[in-house]
């Protein structure tokens, strides 16, 4: 159900980073919002993305919600967008988040209880991985009777702030979902080569702190495994336990994202492989403005969860494909095969 | 006695190095599996994302 915006909406846009500064040109030239309001700690780069922009981007600071904001869209450095999610909630406005951190994760979840008293929106990860990777995962899944298994990969950074939540990530614990209860892992641990979308190609993928299986996990009834990695060299494995050796790069190259899904179709083993590539700051601000975009006038929606438990998934992913982040298929390889149907 | 002691250390020192070095390189060799022999990637086309 589809409310219909008397009025092109308001939008508050948190952070001004190589991904909050997509976001707000993307939702600025959208014609269903109205005006936009980026706010971000760092003047100049605040006045840089207010300057690149028309007359209805306009900057603010602090956290307090105006009472006419429609949508909140936070692309902070993860650890920080919490309180902003739970202001934007208790103000009465949706909110898009792209955090991809555990502890995080869960306090937003934690927030769904709220979200949905107010009836707003909380999407939690709606990124390049979590975000694009929970809406493959969807997509891929429409094609089996059961998802057993769910197997994400993500290489590449984006800004700085990414990079920085990269290199911790591999340090520490993991959290995987294996036969029905939670695993900690070591993170650097579970070298697995990952095959993703051309340039990237095949890369060494390790378990890291990643928030995936928590977004995922509640999405697929019955889903027995649920693991997310991510690319790294041999330098950021031993490197991964001391500080950061030297300041992260502005932005990173391209990157990509692979989503493995295993389960059963018609009494057979079936594998799909979905993935797609981009610059990993672009990803995840096309899938933060895409979904902002998809829930703006939309009261049907309600709670918190990751985008593979928001109504809809296919004209999102569509939405996402019509900005130039096309979904990609791993196709010619013989890993499905016939297998007796349990009793 | 000094020299005995002193000769304890440096080989556990030295015992400690060398375990480090062995553990640094088996953490970073080797890799984590085989490349697909067959198949490659495809776009989606629009009917395949709903």
């Amino acid at each position: 159900m589809r409310r219909p915006q008397a009025t092109p909406a308001r939008v508050i846009v948190f952070g001004a980073g190589a991904t909050g500064a997509r976001v707000v040109r993307m939702l600025a030239e959208s014609p269903e919002v109205g005006r936009v309001e980026v706010r971000d700690p760092d003047t100049a780069r605040l006045r840089r993305t207010v300057d690149s922009c028309d007359d209805s981007v306009t900057a603010a600071r602090g956290l307090e919600m105006p009472p006419d904001a429609d949508m909140v869209v936070i692309a902070t450095p993860t650890g920080t967008q919490a309180a902003a999610a739970r202001a934007a909630v208790n103000a009465g406005a949706s909110a898009v988040t792209t955090s991809s951190e555990i502890s995080e994760t869960r306090e937003l979840l934690a927030l769904g209880s709220l979200a949905a008293e107010n009836g707003v929106a909380l999407v939690v990860g709606a990124g390049f991985m979590p975000g694009l990777t929970c809406l493959l995962a969807r997509a891929g899944a429409a094609e089996f009777d059961l998802v057993d298994e769910i197997h994400v990969a993500k290489a590449g950074t984006g800004g700085p702030a990414c990079a920085r939540q990269h290199h911790r990530a591999l340090s520490s614990l993991a959290i995987d979902w294996r036969d029905g209860s939670w695993t900690r892992r070591s993170g650097g641990s579970g070298r697995e080569l990952c095959w993703f979308p051309d340039p990237v190609a095949g890369r060494d993928c390790y378990r890291g702190a990643l928030s995936d299986a928590l977004l995922l996990v509640p999405a697929f009834e019955g889903v027995e495994r649920v693991t997310a990695r991510l690319a790294a060299t041999r330098r950021d494995r031993l490197t991964a336990p001391l500080p950061m050796m030297r300041r992260p790069h502005p932005e990173g190259g391209v990157g990509a994202v692979r989503v493995e899904l295993r389960g059963r179709r018609a009494a057979r083993r079936h594998v799909a492989v979905l993935g797609a590539q981009a610059r990993p700051a672009q990803g995840a601000a096309i899938v933060a403005a895409a979904t902002a975009l998809h829930l703006i006038g939309r009261a049907d929606v309600s709670g918190a969860g990751g985008l593979a438990s928001i109504r809809d998934t296919g004209r999102l992913l569509r939405a996402v494909a019509d900005r130039g982040l096309r979904p990609c298929r791993f196709e010619g390889f013989t890993l499905s095969r016939d297998e007796t149907p349990r009793p | 006695m000094a020299a005995g002691l002193i000769a304890l250390i440096r080989r556990t020192i030295v015992a400690v190095v060398v375990g480090m070095a062995v553990a640094a390189v088996l953490r970073v060799r080797g890799r984590g599996g085989v490349p697909p022999q067959t198949g490659g990637w495809r776009e989606l086309r629009d009917d395949e994302l709903a």
